[in-house]
């Protein structure tokens, strides 16, 4: 009796809400990997054929799936280290306070909080080929007709609408840096760029990690934006892991192999996020 | 060093003003396509004042469709949801900062799996379980997904924050005999506040915003919510873009405004949550 | 109610359904179906109004005990809740699907196979067009009545003619090909279409005398890879290299779309359907288009038939009251109400009753009668990825056309030998 009562407070304040978060989520994460061992018949009732691995078989040699792959770690290369530079320079211009501060944060974090789908028409219609950007920058380029340029504007979607949120992380670790040491670097003669390499970066280094971690899962789970963009045109060529993966399981009905991707995309960015993990923790005792 | 002191801050403003207009430029535009009808919308070059303006897709959203109940419905979504996970997150937050037990960590991780996973392999499983247990077609089958959905960032946002609290605080009530639930709620809730103020706005804009289960699960028309109705919008023959900014524009409003009413507790509140990241 | 012919279908309904009612077992106190559909998506309310006002009041006043509830769903999501549906169980009783859902649904076993359980169903089926039926065949059963029907014909601008200095929309490949140069001087692409799916190059490909598999649906290699095909895409790709097609086609989604370019002034000559009719009153008023067969090649002029179907799900509870509104999709009132809001009819006795109500419709039923039917086969939609990006490369200059159509050829070969 007395050894179960350190354990019942906690429990208490944890109970509820992991109970609604183990019926609600993992309770149906792990009926989606079950099911990625089937050839899945969705239909309430039907018997579906268990297959072990060979969901996961396929998906080695899906070509398509590692073309998707591939346009994903693309986006996501090209998408977050801009959003942590540009984040934290806006931060970095915005800490000193004056009367226009609330103004231009409120202006920088428009973007986040408008919905994804809104923000993918509007790119849509600004990277076409009569749009504004052809307009402004003189030019007459086909941005969605390839590849390449259409991963631009797609990019080019996920940094601006992602510079405020890490601006916003930034200007909070920003003012937990001590200042005691900024002027102790001053005294000592040290220029803006030596204060800020030895006394700033290595203050927000931990919060780098966190804003690093979260933009990586969010940038290989890029989806909403492809989908609105191009949806893989020209024939599947910007096709992202999670686009590859919608149309396999909703249009063509292949809910066995769908969730064997999803699976596969939850362990690579787990990786990732325990290497980043360890990779900032280094960084910051060394 | 004055002068240089005054060109440096030109300076500064200069490039925030020209970043600011790169990052509004694109509203700005939406806002003058909702004014436009469908015959200038594609016109070259592009208008910025919309010549000649018109009222017509927001007299058709906000009139005609019955836009206003979807507003209704999500806002009672919304508001319900977030409360409901801000709640629980903030308990379940202060129980693994607060306290050592065993397995902590282990469910921690658990908990930051529901980050990674993508989310539409969910809904189907989810939908069968939604239907076992009668939550098909109504708003409170939308609040209890959507309130587990949120859990897990909440929880992570907060628990580092709890974690920031000053312990002495917590013993010096422990002396004075309050119990482990008073500490919660008159100590650690209103010290968190601006942690609360982010996982506000966050789950807010999270289930204003969520269109795939929404989609899935309501079937009435007297239960949809906005993004639904945004959606039906877009025809495969042809998208009437005046019409669907218009709907956006307004369907904007209120995150805008719950940002606006909680940013100024929104720094405070990451830094103490990132820095534990 | 103008409209004499109507209240006549009403009044042949009622009486038509009073002599069921005596006929069929009595219906069990009220019940309630519903009925999922596209018809109000895209800012334009027509069809649902006509719905929710006109034809299910009208069935309800006929219909004393049945209910009937419409629910509208986004288009480029209905298959996907169609999907988690069917998972759950919880399908409605009715839905308009698209021709290329029947096979996907009936191969899941979430449909009722009407042929077999609507005694009156030959009936039905015989007053129907036969090129429309067959889309609700799958496996040697019908699952569905058409309800609406459409095909694609070629929609020309006069302006573009005009700036052209030519008379006529081009009523051959020859003439398209010949009609290229003048227009893209005049600064027209002389055609211009949103893809490279079936629904968008089956019009070319039978125009050219050629087909996607054989007429056993077992085998595409030796028919997709055909000379006939390879002269037809070759024709469409010179034109594309020569930019009198824009990049449009390859799925460029910055292009302006066709049902804008045309009246903007961008294209001269694109395929549309019928129901662009009311969309262009009203967004482009002083647009008028010109409606023509589609250019005629060694094959003649051979459109693509679409439109929707009505199909009764299998776990329906109410399926007797779920086969009335199927009778009633069929009767006059709501065929010919339907036709107001720019739908074709799928019944050949009220085509002079659509004729009057629009003309321009007649060239559509005339390329109907011509028309076929995408591939009946469950994966339909792979055969759509498939021709789409393999055709790509043709276009592209990736690959050569023959080499294309070759490898579609074999990836179709395969999905056909797994169904």
């Amino acid at each position: 009796m007395h050894s179960l009562r350190p354990w019942l407070t906690p429990a208490l304040f944890v109970a509820p809400g992991f109970l609604v978060y183990t019926a609600f989520i993992l309770y149906p994460m792990l009926q989606a990997v079950i099911i990625s061992l089937y050839d899945w018949k969705i239909v309430a009732g039907a018997t579906s054929t268990f297959l072990g691995l060979a969901n996961y078989v396929r998906a080695f040699n899906d070509a398509h799936l590692w073309l998707s792959l591939s346009n994903s770690a693309i986006y996501m290369l090209f998408t977050v280290p801009p959003q942590i530079a540009l984040g934290l320079g806006i931060a970095l211009l915005l800490q000193h306070k004056s009367p226009a501060q609330p103004l231009f944060r409120v202006l920088y974090y428009l973007p986040v909080v408008t919905s994804w789908v809104v923000v993918s028409l509007l790119f849509k219609y600004l990277f076409a080929d009569r749009g504004l950007i052809n307009f402004l920058l003189g030019l007459q380029v086909s941005w969605l007709s390839e590849r390449g340029t259409a991963l631009v504007a797609i990019c080019a979607l996920g940094v601006w609408k992602g510079i405020g949120w890490s601006m916003m992380i930034f200007i909070a670790a920003l003012q937990g840096v001590p200042g005691s040491l900024i002027e102790a670097a001053k005294i000592d003669g040290a220029g803006p760029w030596q204060r800020f390499v030895s006394v700033t970066l290595p203050a927000i280094w931990p919060t780098m990690g966190f804003i690093s971690i979260m933009l990586v899962i969010g940038g290989l789970n890029v989806f909403t934006s492809v989908q609105a963009i191009t949806d893989g045109a020209p024939g599947g060529s910007t096709d992202v892991v999670l686009t590859h993966m919608y149309r396999t399981t909703f249009a063509f009905l292949d809910f066995g192999y769908g969730s064997a991707i999803a699976v596969l995309l939850t362990v690579l960015v787990f990786a990732l996020s325990a290497f980043q993990l360890r990779f900032f923790r280094n960084g910051a005792t060394s | 060093m004055s002068a240089q002191a005054r060109a440096l801050s030109s300076l500064r403003i200069v490039t925030l003003t020209i970043g600011a207009m790169v990052m509004i430029t694109p509203f700005l535009y939406m806002v003058s396509t909702s004014f436009k009808a469908q015959q200038y919308v594609l016109k070259v070059p592009p208008q910025f004042i919309p010549d000649p303006a018109t009222l017509s897709n927001y007299q058709r959203i906000l009139f005609k469709d019955d836009f206003g109940l979807y507003f209704l419905n999500s806002l009672i979504v919304s508001v319900t949801s977030t409360t409901l996970s801000v709640l629980l997150s903030a308990m379940m937050a202060y129980g693994f900062a607060r306290y050592r037990f065993p397995g902590r960590e282990w469910l921690f991780r658990i908990l930051l799996l529901g980050l990674m996973i993508p989310a539409m392999m969910l809904i189907v499983p989810q939908f069968v379980l939604a239907k076992w247990l009668g939550l098909i077609d109504s708003l409170p089958g939308l609040i209890v997904f959507y309130v587990a959905g949120t859990l897990a960032l909440n929880t992570f946002l907060m628990r580092g924050f709890f974690e920031a609290l000053p312990q002495e605080l917590d013993d010096a009530m422990q002396i004075d005999g309050a119990n482990a639930w008073r500490r919660f709620i008159t100590l650690a809730l209103p010290l968190a506040r601006p942690a609360l103020a982010t996982a506000t706005i966050f789950t807010f804009l999270a289930t204003w915003d969520e269109y795939a289960w929404a989609l899935t699960s309501i079937v009435s028309p007297e239960n949809k919510t906005l993004p639904i109705a945004v959606a039906l919008l877009q025809g495969p023959r042809g998208t009437q873009w005046g019409l669907v900014f218009a709907a956006s524009i307004i369907a904007i409003l209120p995150v805008i405004t719950v940002f606006l009413i909680f940013q100024r507790h929104f720094v405070q509140g990451l830094t103490a949550g990132a820095v534990k990241g | 109610m103008s409209f004499v012919p109507t209240r006549r279908g009403a009044l042949l309904s009622v009486a038509a359904v009073s002599a069921l009612m005596l006929a069929s077992p009595v219906l069990a106190q009220d019940v309630t179906i519903e009925f999922w559909g596209s018809y109000g998506n895209g800012g334009n309310s027509t069809q649902q109004d006509a719905l929710n006002d006109t034809l299910i009041p009208a069935f309800e006043a006929a219909h004393p005990g049945i209910k009937v509830k419409y629910v509208d769903v986004p288009y480029d999501s209905l298959l996907q809740k169609l999907t988690t549906s069917a998972a759950g169980g919880e399908l409605p009783d009715l839905v308009r699907a698209d021709l290329g859902w029947v096979p996907q649904f009936a191969d899941l076993g979430v449909l009722d196979p009407l042929s077999d359980t609507m005694p009156d169903f030959q009936a039905l089926a015989d007053a129907t067009y036969p090129g429309v039926l067959a889309t609700n065949l799958y496996k040697g059963k019908y699952y569905g009545l058409p309800l609406d029907t459409n095909t694609r014909v070629l929609v020309t601008s006069q302006a573009a003619l005009d700036a052209a200095g030519l008379s006529a929309p081009p009523a051959t490949f020859d003439e398209l090909k010949a009609a290229a140069p003048k227009l893209k001087e005049a600064g027209f692409s002389v055609f211009a279409d949103g893809g490279l799916g079936g629904w968008n190059i089956l019009p070319w490909i039978w125009s050219g005398g050629g087909n996607i598999t054989n007429p056993e649906i077992t085998k595409s290699s030796g028919y997709l890879d055909s000379a006939e095909n390879i002269a037809t895409v070759r024709m469409l790709v010179d034109l594309y290299n020569a930019g009198s097609i824009p990049n449009l086609i390859i799925g460029n989604q910055g292009a302006t779309g066709t049902s804008d370019g045309l009246p903007s002034g961008e294209y001269a000559n694109i395929f549309d359907g019928p129901w662009m009719a009311g969309i262009w009153r009203d967004q482009y008023p002083d647009f008028t288009p010109i409606y023509a067969p589609i250019p005629a090649g060694p094959g003649g002029s051979v459109s693509v038939v679409g439109g929707e179907d009505i199909v009764v799900t299998a776990s329906s509870p109410h399926k007797e009251a779920a086969y009335e509104f199927v009778r009633f999709t069929q009767s006059e009132l709501f065929q010919v109400e339907m036709v107001k809001t720019g739908q074709m009819t799928v019944l050949p006795a009220y085509a002079d009753q659509q004729a009057s109500i629009a003309p321009f419709y007649s060239t559509f039923s005339e390329q109907l009668k011509t028309a076929k039917s995408r591939l009946a086969i469950a994966q339909g939609g792979k055969v759509d990825g498939i021709l789409s990006a393999e055709l790509t490369k043709a276009f592209t200059g990736e690959a050569s056309v023959k080499d294309a159509l070759t490898a579609a050829a074999t990836q179709i070969d395969a999905i056909l030998a797994a169904e």
